[in-house]
């Protein structure tokens, strides 16, 4: 019976959906903890060294960004809308927003600058992996 | 009446989705002007106070003000332009006031360069960086029809000049401010000190929800009825918000060079989110004044009640009850931003 627990779990595991943080390939970032992509993305740092950040958004019905809001920035979507009109009153905007991660893609390579999430198995050789999580 | 009926009308004219797929135009989030790097945006409010012992009643169009702002490169920009307390009308015991505020005042008008990912400069007209309330200090976006005491005792609520700020960024974030005004304010009509010097200092420690502040200052103040015109003023702030819940408190001192002018003046409050739309909040002020040689002292309890049929839209009411003085009050408030 625990044997079969185990199995359970493992592929439980396993079909979690994993998701990753990604810039080009040649950006001088490495690796982002889960509280700089939330300070990334929520633009208080609006800048890596001395070039600009662009975060990049997926649509709000798009499950990764319901993700993403969920467990990497750590807020409800309620929140983040009070967030954004707070940021109105103070000059700020709100990350782009693409239909979807095949445009995200397209816009990371591209744009230096441009920071957007994506599924892992999306990833090419013109892409850099900061940030991984896997869904719940 | 007409006002409120006016302002009811602009209401339900800016009305607009929240919902970002539905619509370009998102309420509460302002309206890019072509391609250009170019957002317009404004609020207003109106509100009415019954001050129950003295039957003074109260009714105000507040704040019409309209947003300008933009980016681009490393430059960004802010103005905003404010009919400030556009109609009030007052009317206690027989006695009635009318008053009509058509002037627009330049409420705030900066530059900001963004000079790498540590300093940002910024130059002009700006809300003071000081505690946390004086940061989002209108009515739609904060938590209660009246602003704290503190927020206005204290430390000169705009500033023109420069504010040289430092944040490091790791897993946590620490923040230095430095603020230097050598000259009048661009337009100190509504500034709650008229100052001609103000330099202070601020630290800020920032890690998820929580962050503490603390600020420390000078102001040279041009009011002709002051003898000793140098002032200094200190305060501390702490905000912690969740999803559910936000506490947030602010603690400030002021004095010259002869004897504390405001001793102490503070409030810690409390706000629990109900649902996205139902906002009860409990707040605790006390404060003590010798200014003008005459002391003052109250303590207070404020409990409030916002319904946000939307986020960017709000319908307040608020109960105050002093212990000092027969000050016992109700306001009732509707706001809205676009």
């Amino acid at each position: 019976m625990k044997k079969l627990l185990y199995i359970f779990l493992i592929q439980f595991i396993c079909h979690a959906e994993e998701f990753v943080v990604v810039m080009q390939k040649n950006s001088t970032l490495t690796s982002l903890s889960r509280a700089k992509v939330k300070m990334i993305f929520l633009k208080r740092q609006k800048m890596s060294q001395d070039k600009l950040l662009i975060p990049i958004n997926l649509s709000p019905t798009s499950k990764i960004r319901k993700s993403f809001e969920k467990q990497v920035l750590g807020m409800s979507r309620n929140r983040l809308k009070s967030f954004w009109t707070k940021e109105h009153y103070l000059g700020h905007r709100p990350p782009l927003t693409m239909k979807s991660f095949q445009s995200s893609i397209s816009f990371v390579e591209k744009i230096d600058g441009a920071i957007a999430y994506i599924p892992s198995n999306e990833v090419n050789n013109k892409l850099k992996i900061l940030y991984k999580w896997k869904s719940k | 009446m007409k006002i409120l009926f006016i302002m009811i009308l602009l209401f339900s004219s800016i009305w607009a989705t929240e919902d970002e797929q539905s619509s370009d135009y998102v309420l509460g989030e302002g309206l890019q002007v072509g391609d250009i790097p170019l957002y317009i945006g404004g609020y207003l409010s109106a509100d009415y106070t019954n001050v129950e012992d003295s039957d003074f009643h109260q009714l105000r169009a507040d704040e019409i003000a309209f947003l300008v702002y933009g980016s681009a490169d490393k430059f960004s920009y802010m103005a905003e332009l404010e009919f400030k307390e556009f109609y009030i009308k007052q009317w206690t015991q027989g006695d009635t006031n009318t008053q009509k505020n058509t002037q627009l005042h330049i409420e705030r008008l900066y530059l900001d360069y963004n000079y790498n990912e540590n300093f940002v400069f910024r130059a002009g007209k700006f809300n003071s960086p000081i505690g946390y309330w004086n940061m989002i200090p209108i009515n739609v976006l904060r938590d209660t029809s009246s602003n704290p005491l503190v927020s206005s005792m204290i430390y000169p609520k705009y500033t023109t000049g420069l504010d040289l700020s430092f944040t490091s960024y790791s897993d946590n974030e620490i923040r230095v401010d430095v603020l230097l005004q050598n000259n009048k304010d661009f337009d100190d009509e509504y500034n709650n000190l008229k100052v001609n010097k103000h330099y202070a200092l601020g630290l800020e420690y920032t890690n998820n929800d929580l962050s503490v502040k603390y600020n420390g200052g000078y102001f040279h103040t041009r009011d002709p009825l002051v003898v000793d015109k140098n002032f200094y003023y200190s305060l501390i702030s702490l905000k912690y918000d969740t999803d559910n819940y936000k506490i947030m408190g602010e603690l400030g001192t002021q004095f010259n060079k002869n004897h504390s002018l405001v001793p102490y003046s503070g409030y810690i409050e409390g706000l629990y989110r109900i649902t996205p739309k139902h906002l009860p909040t409990i707040r605790f002020e006390t404060y003590e004044s010798q200014q003008l040689k005459q002391t003052q002292k109250d303590s207070f309890l404020v409990l409030g009640y916002t319904y946000r049929p939307v986020y960017p839209v709000a319908f307040k009411a608020e109960y105050q009850m002093h212990q000092e003085d027969a000050q016992n009050r109700t306001l009732l408030s509707i706001s809205a931003l676009f």
